[in-house]
């Protein structure tokens, strides 16, 4: 890094002194389980919108997909069209006016018990809890190692140090302070975010010379793809991949819609919903969630694809060359050749913020599913604060170890994973359950049950991406994919949750007789 | 538009814009509708 560590140390000394003072504050405020678990329901607008934002967007979106965009171009603004109208407007119009009146309608304290409560279904919270149990941990500890990498390099320290440490920190207040801790230094997160990031595409554009000229550029670069991209369907960095390709189906179907349509129906994002006392406050909440994302995962794309630019008229290479082949790195490096030192620091601040943001809310997440949905209700026991954190202790422990264990080609299609297997499992059934006038248990089961399954099949043995690295197909049958092209390109999600709607639709027929579920008005 | 040929790029741009600008007119438009209790 080019600027100084220990300038960088002090700065980032400070942000952490605030962050345990936002955790402290959290910890003040909470008195009881439902401010432990849903904040209390008192939770400001500005703040949900924030937390909400910080949380959606962690490292990975700014620096992973942003070096997406600088190996395959703009093309990736449809996930920003995708995270702002379906991310944000359909999640909190549609989606979060819905869940907050039947969450406190029904005093849910989280969306296993949401969807316990609206089944009258002990295995719809059971198994809603255990996905999440089994599946978070996974996509947490790709967040671990992501900061933990991001602080090793820029603090120069160890990195079995930087990992505990960064758990730690972040646990202390999500453990003592719960979920108001949580959404208070996710909005000092946010807020620290926006800034960088508003920063980052000024000067940008400054750099390259404006908005038209940069683009310009950029666009007259299209014969410098180099030779097996533009063979996997590579046209340009400002022009989609061709129609067809082995690139546009990774960017359409993983990227966009993967991703985009996954965020509906993610628990951690979800329990937001229920942390506000009425439907104006997710009305005040569009109106900073929808720019706030444009500002995060809009630039994020533009300036990836942008970076081919400046290198390119710098260095006479493609930001894919500069950072040799590692699309990780291309952020980063453009970051350290551009920015000018003060702005390197406020970029790196505001990449732990993101990071913290979104590893505060899978360790509430998880461990609420863990002591508060599983092990309160099958003990039987008393809900309580002290259960929930237990729980939660008990799910960091989890991730720590499995940053540990895990391989890396997993850790970096975790992201995408737990989205798909999000949206392939829950989404037609909370869907179903937020909307039916009177819904069943049978096919929400059987929705849940054949999402998970087809999701689970399909990415083990048909997509390449996981399933090269799984080696199960291999083991079995021989090959990495046991279908013909394109479908080892196609997300797991495009096929998995059409089959979970298909097997609501055809439960919701065979199964009038299932038990009646909302509970009466 | 802005230097970028391919409609599918620009018009991403758009959307994203639109949509963004229309987050902000929802609830400037709603700032206090639903106010108190289930509120819908």
């Amino acid at each position: 890094m080019a600027v100084d560590t220990l300038v960088f140390a002090a700065i980032t000394i400070v942000y952490l002194v605030v962050t345990m003072a936002l955790g402290y504050l959290g910890y003040r405020h909470t008195r009881e389980t439902e401010d432990y678990l849903v904040a209390g329901r008192r939770i400001h607008p500005a703040i949900l919108a924030l937390s909400y934002g910080a949380t959606f967007i962690s490292t990975s979106a700014i620096v992973g997909f942003g070096g997406v965009a600088g190996q395959l171009g703009m093309g990736l603004i449809w996930l920003t069209v995708f995270n702002i109208g379906v991310g944000i407007f359909i999640a909190f119009v549609v989606f979060g006016t819905k869940t907050r009146e039947l969450g406190q309608r029904m005093k849910a304290l989280t969306f296993p018990d949401l969807m316990g409560k609206v089944y009258r279904s002990s295995f719809m919270q059971y198994a809603t809890a255990a996905i999440i149990v089994i599946g978070m941990p996974l996509y947490t500890a790709a967040i671990l190692i992501g900061g933990a990498r991001f602080i090793e390099e820029t603090l120069r320290i160890d990195y079995n140090l930087a990992l505990l440490g960064f758990a730690l920190i972040v646990a202390i207040y999500v453990v003592l302070g719960g979920l108001i801790a949580v959404m208070y230094t996710d909005a000092l997160q946010g807020s620290v975010m926006l800034v960088g990031m508003t920063l980052l595409i000024f000067l940008t554009y400054i750099t390259l010379g404006g908005v038209v000229e940069a683009h310009s550029a950029l666009n007259a670069m299209s014969n410098l793809v180099p030779a097996a991209l533009k063979a996997a369907g590579h046209t340009g960095w400002t022009s989609m991949p061709a129609l067809g390709s082995p690139i546009w189906f990774t960017l359409v179907t993983t990227m966009v819609l993967g991703v985009g349509i996954g965020v509906l129906a993610q628990p951690q994002l979800i329990v937001r919903f229920m942390t506000v006392k009425d439907r104006r406050s997710l009305n005040r909440a569009v109106f900073v969630g929808g720019p706030f994302i444009l500002m995060m995962t809009g630039v994020a794309f533009t300036v990836g694809a942008l970076t081919n630019v400046y290198f390119y008229t710098n260095r006479n290479m493609t930001a894919l060359e500069v950072a040799g082949g590692n699309v990780d790195k291309i952020i980063p490096a453009y970051i350290n050749s551009v920015m000018p030192d003060i702005f390197i620091v406020i970029f790196m601040l505001a990449l732990l913020a993101a990071a913290m943001s979104t590893l505060s809310s899978l360790f509430h997440t998880m461990g609420t599913a863990l002591g508060y949905d599983i092990w309160v209700y099958t003990s039987e026991g008393r809900p309580s604060l002290g259960a929930s954190q237990r729980g939660i202790v008990l799910m960091i422990l989890v991730s720590v170890l499995l940053a540990y264990v895990m391989p890396g080609g997993i850790i970096a299609r975790a992201t995408a994973m737990f989205m798909g297997l999000c949206a392939s499992a829950f989404l037609p059934a909370f869907a179903y359950g937020l909307y039916a006038k009177n819904p069943s248990t049978l096919p929400a089961r059987v929705s849940l049950i054949t999402g998970s399954l087809v999701w689970f099949l399909y990415t083990v043995l048909v997509h390449k991406a996981e399933s090269e690295i799984l080696g199960i197909s291999k083991a079995l049958f021989g090959t990495v994919s046991i279908l013909p092209m394109p479908w080892p390109v196609v997300d797991p999600l495009i096929v998995a949750l059409p089959a979970s709607i298909l097997a609501l639709l055809i439960g919701i027929q065979v199964g009038k007789e299932g038990r009646s579920g909302r509970i009466p008005q | 538009m802005l230097g970028i040929d391919d409609p599918q790029i620009w018009l991403g741009y758009l959307l994203a814009i639109g949509f963004a600008l229309w987050c902000l007119l929802y609830g400037l438009l709603n700032w206090n509708r639903g106010e108190g209790g289930d509120g819908s």
